[in-house]
């Protein structure tokens, strides 16, 4: 791995200041960091900024607060800022939210052509109020990370121009395979609409592009609107969060577009072909609960989570099992559609079963068990969070053509 | 372990069900070697195949022949499933009462597909014994069982290819464990067993 890169960025960060640092040694002291004690680089080149910035006297990051920092910041865009840097550049603030503690002047999203970031203006800075739609020049601001992710703060050392004239700023959406925590814009379909899970939830549920699909979540907040399910948006400004390594959409504070328009959505083409090596329990029949918009599995007993005893349930179909070929093993879950298509037995004579054998629902599941593991088959549909939803589940047919091909493998290089 | 692991992988992100690797009866029975991942108590026990995979689950279709009930107190069932290069051993006791109730009520002779994980036992007179003990079995067709021998045969040339290739951590170690082993045996094997396959 190549420090001098990075070295010679960092010196040259204090030789701005008037101070000589030795890139050769500095370089020396990213190698170690990175390679003895596994330090990641971007972490590595921040710790020895830092470790200079001290030794040199010279403030980083607000470290002294009313100190002007002069003229020590490059001006930038807002993508290439990365935490710990001095920066210098010409946005708009796109959004502004409610500050968080009484520490906050303000705080909100302030965007170039190149990306957006978060800002956060301290009490003690004394900047001026920024108003949503404007355009600023902000010099001398410190990006550091907060939480994970970038931020500006503006503090007493930075300064803020308003620019009069109005630029034309227009954000391009990503895919939303590329989306990583920050500040984010997406182009896309809302494919599903879920339960929410928490009382100040409006909305939570899933966003698709051709790339792939995110979660996202509104809050409750006034002026905020629930998406409307299979609508197409364009989103600019949203949050991008990250939890459990996986990446969730706030939409509160992002500006939303509604587009009469309908966009193919991926997901919806994986393909797993292999032998089903396990029916979990909860497969076969199942009853359903009745309330509309609920559709919950009951238990045994009717008891529905939510709505207690349900005596009047619906009766359904589905499969939840391990779909294994070899080298992995596939969650996979069947709907109505794909269980009587695999197993011949369709819900009416599943009814008729479970109501008049003396096993039951168990008896479902045993006949489905029977005739379905163990088989091969090719299931496509759409995978989210490690599950295949199955549209389709065929079975595999012996070809001649793959029985040739392997024997001409095997044969060959005897 | 007597159930698989069932409803884990909805909450916990990182949950991977181990595979189930297709195996012919020829190399299982080779298998002398068998090992932990990990000091925990619940670590997954492996065998290493002697083309350089470890297995700690397989499927395997065949033609149970032969099936017998043991044990007074505590019944098991042993059966003998043969494939196209060999027998395998599979048994279900009552800490798979699942399994032993399908095996149980299976006729045979009969193909059957079998989902289970290999053992590697070493009986009095010293000689190895590789048994497969059984999570579930249920009875299928010839097509099921043509489609599992080229399934096989498939999984075995790419395990030879990679042991020829000899970079795999598992490669590396079938060959510290089994020093004599050629590789080109399971490609023969696996030759032989489609050749079987009748038009």
């Amino acid at each position: 791995m190549d420090f001098s890169e990075a070295a010679e960025r960092i010196s040259r960060k204090f030789s701005k200041d008037g101070q000589h640092a030795d890139a050769r040694k500095i370089e020396g002291k990213l190698k170690r960091l990175v390679q003895e004690f596994g330090v990641q680089p971007s972490e590595a080149e921040r710790s020895v900024t830092n470790e200079l910035a001290k030794e040199y006297n010279v403030p980083l990051a607000g470290a002294t607060p009313g100190g002007k920092s002069g003229g020590g910041t490059e001006e930038k865009r807002i993508a290439e800022a990365s935490p710990g840097e001095w920066v210098t550049f010409e946005g708009k603030v796109v959004a502004l939210s409610a500050p968080a503690s009484p520490a906050i002047a303000q705080s909100g999203i302030i965007a170039d052509e190149s990306g957006a970031i978060r800002f956060v203006a301290w009490a003690k800075a004394n900047a001026p109020a920024m108003n949503e739609g404007s355009w600023y020049r902000i010099e001398s601001a410190v990006v550091d990370e907060y939480k994970g992710v970038a931020n500006l703060k503006i503090h007493s050392g930075t300064t803020i121009k308003e620019i009069g004239e109005d630029r034309a700023l227009i954000p391009t959406p990503i895919p939303i395979k590329d989306l990583h925590p920050g500040i984010g814009g997406v182009r896309a379909k809302v494919v599903q609409e879920w339960d929410a899970s928490h009382e100040r939830m409006l909305q939570s549920g899933l966003l698709g592009d051709e790339t792939g699909t995110v979660k996202f979540v509104i809050w409750k907040e006034p002026g905020r609107e629930k998406l409307a399910i299979g609508g197409v948006y364009n989103i600019f400004y949203a949050q991008v969060d990250e939890f459990n390594g996986r990446l969730s959409l706030n939409l509160n504070g992002a500006t939303i577009l509604q587009e009469e328009a309908d966009i193919p959505v991926s997901g919806g083409d994986a393909a797993f072909t292999g032998a089903i090596v396990h029916i979990a329990p909860g497969s076969g029949i199942i009853k359903r609960c009745p309330v509309e918009g609920c559709n919950r599995a009951l238990s045994r007993q009717n008891y529905c989570p939510v709505h207690e005893i349900q005596p009047n349930f619906v009766y359904d179909l589905r499969i939840k099992g391990w779909l294994d070929d070899g080298e992995k093993t596939h969650s996979i879950l069947l709907q109505r559609d794909s269980v009587e298509a695999l197993t011949k037995i369709n819900l009416d004579a599943a009814k008729e079963i479970a109501e008049n054998n003396p096993l039951g629902m168990d008896e479902v599941f045993l006949q489905m068990r029977d005739v379905v593991l163990g088989r091969y088959v090719t299931c496509k549909g759409r995978e989210i969070d490690n599950r295949l939803l199955v549209n389709t589940c065929e079975p595999r047919k012996f070809e001649s053509g793959e029985h040739t091909k392997l024997l001409n493998r095997a044969g060959g290089a005897s | 372990m007597s159930t698989p692991a069932r409803e884990m992988g909805r909450k916990d992100g990182s949950f991977e069900r181990e595979p189930a690797r297709r195996v012919f009866a020829a190399e299982l029975r080779e298998c002398r070697y068998q090992f932990k991942d990990g000091e925990d108590e619940k670590s997954p026990t492996f065998v290493l195949l002697p083309s350089g995979e470890r297995s700690n689950r397989i499927f395997l279709v065949g033609t149970l022949t032969e099936k017998t009930r043991q044990g007074e107190q505590n019944i098991f069932y042993r059966g003998r499933v043969v494939d196209p290069t060999g027998t395998f051993f599979v048994m279900a006791g009552s800490y798979q009462p699942e399994a032993m109730q399908q095996l149980a009520k299976i006729e045979t002779p009969a193909f059957v597909a079998v989902i289970g994980k290999p053992n590697l036992y070493q009986k009095p007179d010293g000689s190895f014994l590789v048994s497969v003990r059984v999570e579930s079995i249920t009875v299928v067709d010839k097509e099921t069982r043509d489609l599992w021998v080229l399934d096989a045969a498939e999984h075995t040339l790419n395990r030879v290819d990679a042991c020829m290739a000899g970079t795999a951590p598992d490669v590396i170690k079938a060959k510290e464990q089994y020093p004599t082993m050629d590789p080109a045996v399971f490609r023969k094997m696996a030759y032989d067993a489609l050749a079987q396959i009748k038009m």
